[in-house]
């Protein structure tokens, strides 16, 4: 696979490899970045890190582990998610003010996180497990998933209890787990 | 609580669910990522969850950054401060001939008094070749009435099996015209296509490039270029 040809280069030191990475690669880690934040800066911020760890720790990604976009996406996908998190451990301990922080409006999508969820998918012969999920778990999940909602932001953005999108959410995984490692994907 | 315990193992599956979704609370987020680390059976569980999510997130649209991002990048790894959709050939770009002014600057020091004295009329012609590290790599030596110029490996790094060493003249505003294949180690030479007056008359620079075994197959170098060297006026 390209990407993978390509971090092997960079492990090198080859800086033309590096830039093409970047040009493969960065649109989509942020818009994965961008859509869970919500913050073009923080969100820029998280993409420049990655790279520079790329840069210095292209050597240490293990072909064998995992796909070179899966080991990337969940890099940044997990920056983005450490910050989102903490945010709101320091919003609740130090502040009950919720309304400072400025709301990023998201270039207006052509899907919505549940379409992407069933183009993904789709594109990985996964369709059949997204679509064992019920509607409410679904668009949980996907919530989650693509835009980082918390379970009390689920709530409150489907108009459900907490108690039913939090059992809704760890349903659909465990469905969506089963579903898959039956046919035979996401196993190690 | 030890997470890896058997008994403990739906409870973990849960949490490394919940983490990779992202739902998982900051407190929890932390503390889990926290015994990944160090806990393999935690790092697994949780690797095995971002396999079976992480391909939803290719569906989703790209989003383009602004080009800022590049040049922070570029800048704080200290590479060549063009956008990549802008680059073109690197030895037509301002960042490599500023580099190069820079390194060959510090291979000038290193050798010390070797390139200080004006080269003179009755002497060879010396090139040294360098990389980054401005540490000499190639040493190119000619006799002026001569077009057999000899290059000599006294540095750099070991060339892979399967590639070769290109020597390229640099001439001004002009593409790299190749010199030809350097032998990985040793001794090479190399035939000038004029008396090196004449085939240096507007070659301020030459390089050496990593390419294909045999050479790049374009007459254009495609590989990365390891090491420059100026060639010195002394007309």
């Amino acid at each position: 696979m390209r990407v993978a040809a390509l971090l092997s280069r960079i492990a090198m030191g080859d800086q033309v490899a590096f830039a093409e990475f970047y040009e493969v690669t960065s649109s989509h880690l942020y818009g994965v970045a961008l859509r869970i934040l919500k913050d073009p800066p923080a969100a820029e911020e998280i993409l420049q890190e990655a790279y520079v760890n790329v840069w210095h720790h292209a050597g240490s990604y293990e072909v064998a582990k995992s796909q070179p976009m899966t080991w990337l996406t969940s890099i940044v996908r997990n920056r983005c998610l450490d910050q989102l998190r903490r945010r709101e451990v320091e919003t609740v301990t130090l502040t009950s003010d919720d309304d400072d922080a400025p709301e990023y409006d998201l270039p207006s999508e052509s899907m919505t996180p549940a379409e992407m969820l069933l183009a993904g998918a789709e594109a990985r012969s996964v369709r059949d497990c997204v679509d064992t999920l019920d509607a409410g778990p679904k668009q949980a999940i996907a919530l989650a998933f693509y835009q980082g909602l918390s379970h009390s932001e689920l709530a409150a953005h489907l108009h459900e209890p907490l108690g039913t999108v939090k059992s809704w959410v760890r349903r659909g995984l465990e469905r969506l787990k089963n579903c898959l490692d039956r046919a035979g994907m996401g196993r190690e | 609580m030890n997470l890896s315990r058997p008994d403990r193992v739906p409870r973990l599956d849960a949490l490394a669910a919940s983490y990779v979704l992202g739902t998982l609370p900051g407190r929890a987020r932390a503390r889990l990522s926290r015994i990944a680390r160090t806990d393999t059976v935690v790092s697994q569980t949780i690797r095995a969850w971002e396999q079976r999510l992480s391909p939803l997130a290719e569906a989703a649209p790209p989003i383009t950054p602004s080009p800022q991002v590049w040049r922070l990048i570029a800048l704080r790894l200290g590479l060549d401060a063009v956008r990549p959709s802008e680059r073109g050939p690197w030895w037509s770009r301002v960042g490599f001939w500023r580099a190069f002014a820079l390194a060959s600057f510090v291979g000038v020091i290193a050798l010390g008094v070797t390139l200080m004295a004006p080269q003179r009329a009755d002497q060879p012609i010396v090139v040294v070749l360098a990389g980054q590290d401005a540490r000499p790599a190639l040493i190119a030596t000619l006799d002026r009435d001569s077009r057999t110029m000899t290059v000599k490996t006294v540095g750099g790094a070991p060339v892979p099996p399967d590639r070769s060493l290109e020597l390229w003249m640099l001439p001004e505003g002009a593409a790299p015209r190749s010199l030809g294949v350097l032998p990985s180690t040793g001794v090479g030479r190399v035939t000038l296509p004029a008396l090196p007056d004449v085939a240096f008359a507007n070659v301020p620079a030459l390089a050496v490039s990593l390419e294909q075994a045999g050479g790049s197959r374009t007459g254009a170098p495609q590989g990365p270029v390891l090491y420059t060297g100026r060639v010195e006026k002394f007309y």
